[in-house]
């Protein structure tokens, strides 16, 4: 049974994340500049963002667990990012452009997940997906992940072999715990997010992983709060949500809720201070926001047994 | 004097690399500790303090070859702490490990016929109380029980609570103290001596200390206890199993 007080902080850590988020995008920070083409020269900055806001806010539908303001929220971002890439006209040029590519598919996966569909961008992937060009490119184990959710999510009819991906991780190997590194963490975080489609199905991880994750996480998220990385230390409290029973209890709720601020945005870190330039604190904590939207989001809606929703 | 040019300070902790030293060449069967002193000379005091730190572990050596504590090195164990007084603890929980590692040491002087057994102290809290980082760094100061023959609270808490002993040691790695690492991974060797599969695998955690710790000599008996440790576990030894 999970504590009631982890409950009550991570409902209030993820709502105040997603009205932070809310109020900027209102405000038109994160647009994608109107001269924009699909080739992005820099696609880091609004165009990735945009797909992570929609990631945050359709899971934040499924789940159904947000109340009305919180779920107003997550629509109206989702379709503020739905029109930011022009109806999803943005994703199928660029993939039409770059067969190999996987962002476009990566993004719309997000955007299907609540039901925001593109036709001819259905078919271009399905197309695609049928090319061994598509499987073949080189990529970390983790990537590959992103990529066979995101086609589960838009339900092409290609069929990943799970089993063999997720051997290709490095939680696949169940490696020496003490061996992780900030950006190996990273990575780990994001083949439970894949594997599990968010928290969607714990199930979908296997038993040997959720076992070393249960054995190690305390320790992982202890050393991160201890040097104050918050962006990294919410993903492993998403992940704690995500395998099921969570682990870690109260003291990075504690800690990642002392540092949030009263407007609802979290610092990645605590090494670099805020900026007290509007645009610049959002472009640096937009991540953060999100990850603790998902976060508050998806240890509340496991705990109430909400993924139901999701099937 | 040999240090004569060295502050106390260097002094005293050259002396415990001098002791930790040659209770490892015990350990790997090349004479005992007492041998660190002149028969009937005046052992000098930086050593006796030595002597007194390492504690029990004085004793592994004999421990470890299946037989009682050395007589030689028991009476210079018991000797240091006649002569040398406890160390004050900077707080309530310091005081419980010390007193904690004083009757290990005690324990192990009785059986040697020196009759100063001091009583057991009150028990330590656990990982419930102090959460497992802190009692994990504890039980790494009290790593000097982790011997064949010992046996108490103290043990029972380390096989009850094995994984945090696992989580602090896997904690003390990324923070780079190794030291602690050592103490933790010897405690896990232990509960694997007592049948108990630890849920991390402790031969690259000893090889990855041995290679980037700090080298010390001290460090060296805490790898070499555990890999002694980690032996008894194997099943071909007969040896292996809990100790009365």
């Amino acid at each position: 049974m999970i504590d009631t007080h982890v409950l009550a902080t991570a409902q209030r850590f993820g709502s105040r994340a997603l009205t932070w988020l809310h109020a900027a995008h209102r405000d038109g920070l994160g647009r994608i500049p109107d001269n924009t083409v699909v080739d992005l020269a820099t696609p880091n900055d609004a165009y990735k963002p945009l797909g992570e806001l929609a990631l945050a806010a359709s899971v934040v539908l499924r789940d159904g667990v947000a109340g009305p303001a919180g779920t107003r929220a997550a629509r109206e971002l989702l379709d503020y990012a739905w029109e930011q890439l022009r109806e999803g006209d943005l994703l199928y040029e660029r993939q039409l452009r770059h067969v190999t590519m996987s962002d476009p598919l990566e993004l719309y996966g997000h955007f299907a997940r609540a039901g925001y569909r593109h036709p001819a961008l259905d078919d271009l992937l399905e197309s695609i997906g049928r090319l061994r060009a598509a499987h073949a490119i080189e990529i970390q184990g983790n990537r590959r992940l992103a990529i066979a959710n995101a086609r589960r999510l838009i339900g092409l009819s290609h069929q990943p072999d799970w089993a063999a991906l997720t051997a290709g991780t490095w939680l696949g190997a169940l490696p020496e715990p003490w061996a992780v590194e900030w950006e190996i963490a990273y990575q780990n975080t994001h083949t439970v997010f894949h594997l599990t489609d968010w928290g969607a199905h714990p199930e979908g991880l296997p038993e040997p992983i959720r076992d070393y994750l249960h054995d190690w996480l305390p320790a992982w998220l202890d050393i991160w709060l201890e040097i104050g990385q918050w962006d990294l230390a919410v993903e492993l409290l998403m992940v704690d949500a995500c395998i099921g029973e969570p682990i870690t209890g109260r003291q990075g709720w504690d800690a990642l809720a002392a540092v949030q601020r009263a407007d609802g945005l979290v610092p990645r870190d605590a090494n670099d201070p805020v900026s007290d330039d509007r645009e610049e604190a959002f472009r640096e904590n937009q991540h953060t926001a999100v990850v603790a939207v998902l976060a508050g989001d998806i240890t509340l809606a496991r705990a109430l047994g909400a993924d139901a929703a999701a099937a | 004097m040999p240090f004569a040019e060295t502050s106390l300070r260097e002094q005293y902790a050259a002396a415990v690399e001098r002791v930790a030293g040659r209770t490892l060449d015990a350990l790997r069967g090349g004479g005992d500790p007492a041998a660190l002193v002149e028969p009937d000379a005046a052992v000098p005091r930086p050593l006796l303090a030595a002597v007194r730190l390492l504690g029990a572990d004085l004793l592994a050596p004999s421990l470890f070859g299946g037989g009682e504590p050395d007589p030689a090195t028991a009476a210079l164990l018991a000797e240091a702490r006649r002569v040398v007084p406890a160390p004050a603890p900077p707080s309530e929980q310091a005081a419980l490990v010390i007193a904690w590692q004083d009757w290990a040491a005690g324990r192990l002087l009785v059986r040697a016929g020196h009759a100063e057994a001091a009583p057991r102290p009150a028990p330590l809290p656990g990982p419930e109380d102090l959460g497992w980082q802190a009692w994990s760094v504890r039980m790494s100061q009290l790593s000097v029980l982790a011997l064949p023959t010992l046996d108490g609270p103290v043990h029972d808490a380390a096989l009850a609570h094995a994984l945090a002993l696992a989580r602090g040691t896997v904690r003390s790695m990324l923070r780079r103290d190794l030291t602690t690492a050592a103490r933790l991974a010897r405690w896990l060797a232990w509960t694997e001596a007592e049948g108990r599969r630890s849920r991390l695998d402790l031969e690259p955690v000893l090889d990855r200390i041995a290679l980037a710790g700090d080298g010390s000599a001290r460090t060296g008996l805490e790898l070499a206890l555990a890999r002694r440790l980690l032996d008894r576990a194997r099943p071909s030894d007969a040896e292996g199993g809990r100790a009365a």
